[in-house]
């Protein structure tokens, strides 16, 4: 089901997943973690539609996903930056930033 | 906002494929991630003061249903796909299972078009489409001598022509001559085969080579040739029991002794054409020579020079015979004929082989017509269960998907039995197969038929899946509202189905009449003898043992008083050859009293060589004069009996005994007319007789003959009596050749019976087919107008109004399939003239008949719908549903 606002959401998380995995490797939980303290708790991430992100972003190659141990000796599954989720994310955040300046020309327009 | 590809989709569908292959450990994988999320939003919790309990819970809730993002995890991964497919087929298979009549009809129909389908074309295949098995076989011809005035096209070549175009010819590097001749293997048993003898660059020529031994060299051949032989791999398992020490042997052939220096490779197949249909020795030229006195006798192979095309060839073989013409007499009015050797081999079954093909391919369309109609009607049937799928939540994607899968089931299932089909049927068809179609061997399902099946599966299949798609979703399936079930969808496609079908079968059943009608007239045709308790065998004198004439016609006459004397015997004779058996002389014989070499007064004429019971023993009628006596004189002038069309070509009209002819035969001979008889077929039922000349066997002898006896009863009693009488003259000679006069002359109709017996096959399965096919559209269509019919029912309508509705649904659609049958049928039998015979294409009495056929199919087919009809009581009509 083609429903705008969705595919806006999630254009918007894969550019907040890849931003947060952009400073290191990290697992699902401690992603969801980072862009809410990023945005400084502005921004929580629906838990629902993070793990079918993490996996289509992996799917295209922009993260890539390893098997890891976390500190309390748990089986955890790491997710990191690629090169191509590098570039990826430079394009994004410009067509962010030309967006934003669009819809704030819209909204002081007098 | 797109997304860009940023990896390749081989990469992708790689990487989906393992998810598949690792599924279990995916899942685990994911598993563990999310209960470890929510671990650590329990623990962040804790460590803000919330108790665990509350802590557990509000994180849990918090998360939502594990198993809804596994899923939606599943789905971003693309696993959806695999899954789903695996689910459809289990959902097809178990539909299938619950209707197993529809999906029989289905499965029945589809494997029969594929099976017919590829069983032909395995023979297309084997037979015109597979290349010859020899080095560049496209550079290879046959060369023939060629005479337009008198009708002949491929003629066999005269020595001196074969090395006139050796000598003078730059357009090939190499030629070869080969005739057949026959040779007897003494020891015992006594064999009598038909060896071939070859120019020594024969089998260099072909790009063959010996698999054991040595090939012929030039050498061979000198000097009047070296008795050496090269044997077939099959000659040398079966007579000399695969002998390693083979080479070098020396073999007795007609008391002579002969040396094997080879042996050929059992995957060596000689090209088979002309007189060359036997190939189990071969012989230098110049061995065990007869004087050849018989002109033109040879078969001429030849390779072209790379980069000289056949045109180019032909152009300066005319302008050497040309040359040739004018520097011999006997020679003039002869050209050649330069044909492919693949043309040469194949050449005159390659029209049956197309109409055969072309039929079963209408009957494939048919098939897959009627299974696309068959699956339509059975989604139709579905429609309640679709509509309340689509009120659960499956999407129209989803139904089309399914329904898809379900018609590659049907046709994934129904193309594995027609391949099997297939295979079967084309092994029981080479079986079949008349002994004179040439690469029979070759034909089987093999990797270009399986593809060829695969291809026309997975078309048909895509073709009535979209069809069942588009045709079956009807506006029922959108809405539960069953009064809409009722309401009538368009009817063209019925029509359209019940048009086609009758078409087709129209078309088939004009081609397969055509053959049975030319099959009739064709058997009908008197040959001028009479075949009923008549058998032949042939006998050859070895020279050393009959070295002198009057030895050989004591034995002959020996063998005709012991045979005439057994008992069911009633006469018997001897001829050089029989009716409708080989390679026999022709030549042009004139009257001497205006010699001439123009056609008209010198008709090619066939020449057989005979004795006085001839006649008697073959029931052939004496019209004018006499034949021969018993006591014919062995010198003197000859005599000589005429067929009657001779006597016509000659003097028309005239009487001609005691006429003197003049036949180019040992030179030229001359010969006194003392009896006319009536025509007889010397070489097969379809030919039309040539003039013929019979002279007596008494004076001009030979040591090799027929012996043709007629009986009362059957073939075998009779040629059992006759070994018995050859043995008791001379047991060391064997009877090779034996045969009933019945069955050589069927063999002739051999094919044209095969191809007359499939063409009615597919022509009775296309009339099945389309008596399905508007079986099925008409009773779709009463069922679904059950509502109308009840309406009109109660509104009094008269009683034979209603099925009248139904036949004219049936006849409107088949009078328009009849018309476009009839006239696409009117255009392809053109094709067809090379195979009729007696009837014309346009033969309006098949036509007729056949178009009557069809008119009753389509009522036949609309009987039972046409009462169901009937019997719809006018409640229907009152019903709220």
């Amino acid at each position: 089901m083609a429903d705008p606002n969705v595919e806006l959401l999630q254009g918007t998380l894969d550019l907040l997943i890849l931003k947060a995995l952009s400073l290191g490797p990290l697992h699902g939980w401690a992603i969801a973690k980072r862009i809410q303290q990023m945005s400084r708790e502005v921004l929580t991430v629906n838990q629902g539609s993070l793990y079918p992100a993490l996996y289509r972003l992996v799917e295209r190659g922009l993260i890539s996903s390893e098997p890891g141990v976390s500190p309390e000796g748990r089986k955890i599954t790491l997710y990191k930056q690629t090169a191509a989720g590098k570039r990826q994310l430079a394009d994004r955040i410009e067509s962010w930033e030309a967006f934003a300046a669009a819809m704030r020309n819209v909204i002081r327009y007098v | 906002m797109s997304n860009p590809l940023t990896t390749s989709v081989f990469a992708r569908i790689a990487r989906r494929l393992s998810y598949r292959l690792n599924r279990d450990r995916i899942e685990r994988a994911m598993d563990d991630e999310m209960r470890h999320h929510v671990d650590c939003e329990i623990a962040e919790r804790v460590a803000n003061g919330v108790s665990e309990d509350e802590a557990r819970r509000s994180a849990l809730r918090d998360f939502g249903g594990i198993e809804r993002h596994k899923e939606d995890g599943r789905d971003a991964r693309g696993m959806r796909p695999f899954d789903d497919f695996a689910r459809d087929v289990r959902y097809s298979l178990r539909v299938l299972g619950k209707n197993r009549g529809f999906a029989s009809a289905v499965v029945l129909t589809f494997a029969l078009g594929i099976g017919c389908s590829c069983a032909i074309f395995s023979l297309v295949n084997g037979i015109l489409l597979r290349p010859l098995p020899y080095s560049h076989p496209d550079e290879l011809v046959a060369l023939w001598e060629r005479n337009v005035v008198r009708g002949v096209d491929r003629n066999v070549v005269s020595e001196a022509n074969f090395a006139a175009w050796r000598t003078r010819s730059r357009s090939f590097t190499a030629m070869a001559a080969l005739t057949p001749i026959p040779v007897t293997l003494d020891g015992s048993p006594v064999e009598r085969i038909s060896a071939a003898q070859v120019s020594p660059s024969y089998f260099k020529l072909l790009g063959a080579h010996p698999a054991i031994g040595r090939d012929f060299t030039v050498d061979d051949e000198a000097n009047g040739g070296t008795n050496v032989a090269i044997l077939s791999d099959a000659l040398w398992r079966s007579r000399f029991g695969a002998d390693s020490s083979i080479i070098g042997r020396s073999i007795s052939m007609d008391g002579q002794s002969f040396t094997v220096i080879g042996v050929m490779p059992a995957s060596f197949q000689p090209p088979s054409y002309g007189w060359m249909t036997e190939h189990p020795m071969w012989l230098p030229f110049g061995a065990n020579d007869r004087k050849h006195d018989w002109g033109r006798f040879l078969h001429v192979i030849a390779r072209r020079r790379p980069g000289v095309s056949i045109e180019q060839a032909r152009a300066e073989l005319a302008g050497i015979s040309d040359g040739l013409a004018r520097e011999v007499v006997a020679d003039k009015g002869w050209s050649t004929s330069v044909i492919p050797l693949s043309e040469q081999i194949v050449g005159d079954v390659r029209t049956p082989l197309v109409v055969v093909f072309a039929a079963v391919l209408l009957l494939l369309v048919m098939s897959v017509v009627n299974v696309a109609n068959l699956i339509v009607a059975f989604t139709r049937r579905r429609q309640h269960e679709l509509a309340l799928r689509r009120a659960i939540g499956a999407s129209w994607g989803r139904l089309l998907r399914q329904q898809l899968v379900l018609s590659g089931t049907l046709g994934v299932i129904g193309a594995s039995v027609g391949l099997g089909i297939a295979a079967a049927s084309t092994r029981i068809l080479v079986t079949l197969m008349p002994p004179d179609v040439p690469r029979v061997a070759g034909a089987q399902v093999d990797s270009r038929v399986l593809a060829f099946g695969l291809a026309v599966a997975f078309a048909s299949t895509i073709l009535f899946g979209c069809a069942s798609a588009l045709r079956g979703f009807g506006p029922q399936a959108k809405t539960l509202d069953l009064v809409a079930a009722n309401r009538a969808t368009p009817r063209l496609s019925g029509a359209g189905l019940i048009a086609t079908e009758v078409a087709i079968g129209l078309v088939l059943s004009v081609i397969a009449s055509l053959m049975i009608r030319s099959l009739v007239k064709l058997r009908s045709v008197d040959i001028g003898f009479e075949t009923t308790s008549v058998i032949a065998g042939r006998v050859s004198l070895p020279t050393s043992k009959y070295q002198s004439v009057e030895q050989g016609r004591a034995f002959f006459n020996e063998l005709l008083l012991k045979i005439r004397a057994s008992p069911g015997v009633e006469s018997a004779s001897i001829a050089t050859t029989r009716p409708f058996a080989c390679c026999a002389p022709s030549t042009t014989v004139s009257d001497a009293a205006r010699p001439s070499t123009k056609l008209a007064d010198a008709p090619t004429t066939d020449v057989r060589f005979v004795d006085d019971a001839y006649f008697a023993t073959l029931r052939i009628p004496v019209l004018s004069g006499a034949t021969f006596s018993a006591i014919e004189s062995p010198d003197g002038p000859a005599r000589v009996v005429i067929s009657r069309s001779f006597a016509k070509a000659m003097w028309n009209g005239e009487n001609p005994i005691g006429r003197t002819v003049a036949i180019k035969l040992f030179g030229t001979t001359k010969a006194v007319v003392i009896g006319v008889v009536g025509d007889i077929h010397l070489a097969d039922a379809r030919t039309p007789p040539r003039p013929t000349v019979f002279l007596s066997t008494v004076r001009f002898p030979s040591t090799e003959r027929d012996i043709i006896v007629r009986g009362s009863g059957d073939a075998g009693p009779l040629l059992a009596a006759l070994r018995q009488a050859l043995a008791s003259v001379d047991p060391t000679i064997p009877l090779f050749r034996q045969t009933s006069l019945e069955s050589a002359v069927a063999t002739t109709f051999a094919r044209d019976r095969l191809t007359t017996i499939l063409l009615s096959a597919f022509a009775t399965l296309s009339l099945l087919l389309a008596a399905v096919g508007v079986y099925g559209v008409l009773s779709a269509d009463v069922s679904r107008r059950r509502r109308e019919i009840g309406i009109r029912i109660a509104l009094g309508a008269r009683a034979s109004s209603v099925p009248n509705m139904v036949l004219r649904r049936a006849l409107k659609p088949a009078a328009i399939g009849i018309a476009v049958g009839l006239a696409v049928a009117l255009l392809l039998a053109r094709f067809m003239s090379a195979l009729v015979y007696g009837v014309g294409v346009n033969d309006p009495a098949s036509f007729v008949a056949v178009t009557v056929v069809l008119l009753a199919v389509a009522v036949v087919a609309a009987i039972i719908p046409a009462i169901r009809a009937t019997r719809v009581s006018p409640l229907e009509a009152i019903r709220a549903e």
